[in-house]
């Protein structure tokens, strides 16, 4: 793939707001992003609700309070990331453009369940009410790309705006959307990464799938017990430019990515759908540091989340491709974000990288539902 | 190519009519639409899932994932390619669509507002995810190499067909199947009628009189294939993938910008990135949906791009109706059927010049021309504007004389 700059990080999390936060929420233990009262939805009382949130989220000290009506969770999450992301990379201040212009800035991100919490309201109004009632302006937020195209709305980024949905693995697809698009001049810079928001759909939806961990004690993707996942929420956008360019107009350079695989591997025939590819995963990973020293590599950041049908495989692929090197677990902090797991994986990457000694380069992985995975390599600045 | 559309399945009955001009709109029979007050709709009502899906496939697809695995079976069949060609790691997938399995999501949704969480089954939730449009295709047909959903609203053919050209010009892919999937639902379709959106008879696209769009539904897919790929197993290539442009208007979540500069930058690129000028482009496929902005912003884009030249424009969409996330990429197997044939179909239910759109409409019956070139306009929600370029085979400069412009 074409080298890219990441010059700034837009970080919305539970772990905090703005990149520092998020570096210093890492530096924590991991867990206590967690919350039994979430604040996001209200459900009935459960013993089993554990979720990373961000706890009484409110965008207006980032983005102000004017417009926001009728942007769902989603949309606001990737709104402060999105502020926040620009002002790091120095394209933007005070809302103002100091680099680059409105058409030569673009945003692709990915989510992969990001309409649910608007499908589910316009759905109960349209269901116990009466269809005749539905908000027009909230119609839009069922739209899967809405959250992201309200991003160029309001920070006037005209180049280009695309969303990725491909589960897990989406973010990381974003990256190497964004590099393609980079590479062939569409846009001089990308907010690339994705967004997920907490809703009591989606975490009843993964109740009812028998996914989440649902004991008080004892929960660490990564280690040796894999009884479950924990949903957790956020928008994280790195800000991507062709590296050469970046440094041409003086950003600093956070990280570079420098490899990219994606790979799919169909279920045997007659077999669920629902399955979870080890060996599209190596081939994922192989592609990836094709071309690259492996040496090189002193991490791979992981996709693991405490869920032993997608964990197995993982780890599977992982020893068989990369043996030997240091397996992290940003989910330890952030929990499952799905369409923004690969995107915490980035920033939490460039944040190992900073003190590593091992190597200067993360692999990042993640595993996707239906058999598709996807690996990006991260390099620290020389 | 395959196309599963209210005016019939697979590229030869869909052309068939379309050139005929034969509308696909009928009372809605998926759900009860009386109460919002429009109950017309483009529905694909002769579609048998069965008919081009593994008993398997059958039980476990949902209808927008089905359209599409059918049509990409219609388009593998259509291109002669081998399985051989398709199972492997250079055969990629990437689709696009609105909102995918819209109706399992809305029935299970239904389940939990009046039965509560637990009625959610989870033997359906895993059915619901909107990227299930490409992983089924992937699936079925048992590709290996990149699978992607690229859900850009009413553009996400366009999205999808340019990306899968990237693809293959970054030497990823071999052959992409590529396009896009939508199904027609209670909640979408109530959506559009409260957004005054929705047409209560027909959709008239540039008219004077235009009340708005028909929702469609259905599933346009291409097989792409590096021009290596192909001469090596013998294939003939209906068509050659241009540039593509992409743009956003950063204005409004569903109005376009009315000074149309995204839609004309995104013109102008895919003309560009093609190694052509304005004046080589023969014919356009409108986006227009019938609504009055944007088909009046749509015009003057056209009208700033080719200037006083009247480039015969359609919109297929008074036809076969929106076809939202699918619209483009069935439209873009309309821009190919037009380059193969030399026919333009017909902008149907146009009777009275609207000032606001003074474009060279192909009005009422077919129309025949040049047809060398052709561009596929689509605009969407979030301030999407993507533009494809089709031209005839060895019709564009080589990428060589071009220099690295796609």
């Amino acid at each position: 793939m074409r080298p890219l700059a990441i010059t700034g990080l837009g970080v919305c999390s539970p772990l905090g707001i703005g990149w520092e936060a998020f570096r210093e929420g890492l530096s924590a233990p991991p867990g206590g992003a967690f919350t039994t009262t979430p604040t996001s939805f209200t459900a009935a009382p459960h013993p089993g609700l554990r979720v990373a949130e961000i706890n009484n989220f409110d965008p207006k000290p980032i983005v102000g309070d004017k417009g926001l009506r009728n942007n769902d969770r989603l949309t606001r999450l990737l709104l402060v990331a999105a502020r926040l992301g620009l002002e790091h990379a120095g394209i933007k201040r005070d809302g103002a453009f100091t680099a680059l212009g409105p058409t030569e800035v673009g945003v692709c991100a990915s989510t992969a369940y990001g309409s649910l919490e608007a499908i589910h309201e316009l759905d109960s109004v349209a269901r116990l009410e009466d269809p005749r009632y539905l908000n027009p302006a909230r119609f839009p937020n069922t739209v899967i790309n809405a959250s992201i195209g309200y991003v160029s709305i309001w920070e006037e980024l005209r180049a280009l705006n695309a969303t990725v949905t491909n589960g897990p693995t989406g973010a990381l697809d974003a990256f190497d959307a964004a590099s393609l698009w980079i590479g062939a001049g569409r846009a001089k810079a990308v907010l690339t990464g994705g967004a997920e928001a907490m809703s009591e759909g989606l975490w009843q939806a993964f109740r009812r799938l028998g996914a989440l961990d649902e004991q008080p004690e004892g929960w660490a993707p990564g280690g040796s017990v894999s009884r479950g996942l924990r949903l957790g929420e956020g928008a994280c956008l790195s800000v991507v430019e062709d590296l050469a360019a970046a440094k041409a107009r003086g950003a600093k350079v956070y990280a570079e990515v420098v490899g990219y695989g994606a790979a799919f591997e169909p279920a045997e025939a007659d077999k669920p759908m629902v399955h979870v590819s080890a060996a599209a995963l190596g081939r994922a990973v192989r592609s990836a540091l094709e071309g690259l020293d492996r040496s090189a590599v002193a991490m791979v950041v992981s996709g693991l989340s405490g869920l032993a049908v997608t964990d197995g495989p993982e780890r599977a692929a992982l020893a068989e491709s990369l043996g030997g090197v240091a397996v992290r677990a940003p989910k330890a902090w952030c929990g499952e974000t799905l369409g923004a797991g690969g995107a915490f994986g980035v920033a939490a990457a460039i944040d190992w990288l900073a003190d590593e000694r091992a190597g200067a380069c993360a692999v990042v992985t993640s595993v996707g539902f239906y058999g598709n995975a996807s690996a990006l390599v991260i390099r620290r600045p020389e | 190519m395959g196309v599963v559309s209210s005016i019939g399945l697979g590229r030869g009955a869909f052309w068939q009519s379309l050139v005929e001009g034969r509308s696909g709109t009928s009372t809605i029979s998926s759900f009860d639409a009386t109460r919002l007050g429009r109950t017309l709709a483009a529905e694909v009502q002769g579609f048998v899932a069965s008919d081009h899906l593994t008993a398997v496939e059958t039980r476990r697809a949902g209808r927008c994932a089905a359209f599409a695995l059918a049509a990409a079976r219609m388009a593998v069949r259509d291109a002669g390619l081998s399985d051989a060609a398709l199972r492997s790691e250079r055969a990629s997938v990437v689709l696009g669509t609105t909102m995918g399995e819209a109706d399992i999501c809305g029935m299970l949704d239904a389940r939990w507002i009046l039965e509560g969480p637990d009625a959610m089954s989870p033997r359906v939730l895993p059915k619901a995810a909107p990227y299930l449009v490409s992983m089924e295709t992937a699936q079925g047909l048992g590709c290996r190499g990149t699978v992607l959903t690229l859900p850009a609203a009413c553009a996400a053919g366009n999205y999808a067909i340019g990306y899968a050209a990237d693809l293959i010009r970054a030497g990823r892919a071999d052959v992409v199947i590529t396009g896009a999937a939508e199904m027609l639902q209670e909640l979408q379709f109530a959506g559009f009628v409260r957004l005054g959106a929705v047409a209560p008879e027909r959709c008239q696209p540039f008219d004077l009189d235009r009340h708005g769009l028909i929702v469609g539904e259905g599933a346009g897919v291409m097989v792409l294939e590096s021009e290596a790929h192909a001469v090596r197993r013998g294939a003939t290539a209906l068509a050659e993938v241009g540039g593509y442009g992409l743009a956003c208007d950063g204005f409004h979540i569903t109005r376009p910008e009315p000074s149309g500069a995204g839609v004309v930058h995104a013109l102008r690129e895919a003309i560009r990135r093609s190694g052509l000028t304005a004046d080589e482009v023969d014919f356009i496929n409108a986006h227009g949906t019938g609504t009055k902005a944007n088909d009046a912003v749509e015009s003057t884009a056209v009208r700033a791009v080719f200037g006083d030249r009247r480039v015969p424009i359609s919109s297929i969409k008074s036809i076969i109706g929106h076809c939202m996330g699918a619209a483009s990429a069935i439209e873009a197997v309309s821009c190919v059927e037009t380059i193969n044939s030399g026919i333009y179909p017909p902008t149907m239910g146009y009777s009275t010049v609207d000032p606001e759109c003074d474009v060279a409409v192909v009005a009422n019956s077919a129309g025949r021309g040049r047809s060398d070139v052709v561009v596929n306009h689509s605009l969407a929600f979030g301030g999407y504007d993507a533009v494809v370029l089709f031209a005839k085979p060895d019709r564009l400069p080589s990428p060589e004389a071009r220099g690295d412009l796609s």
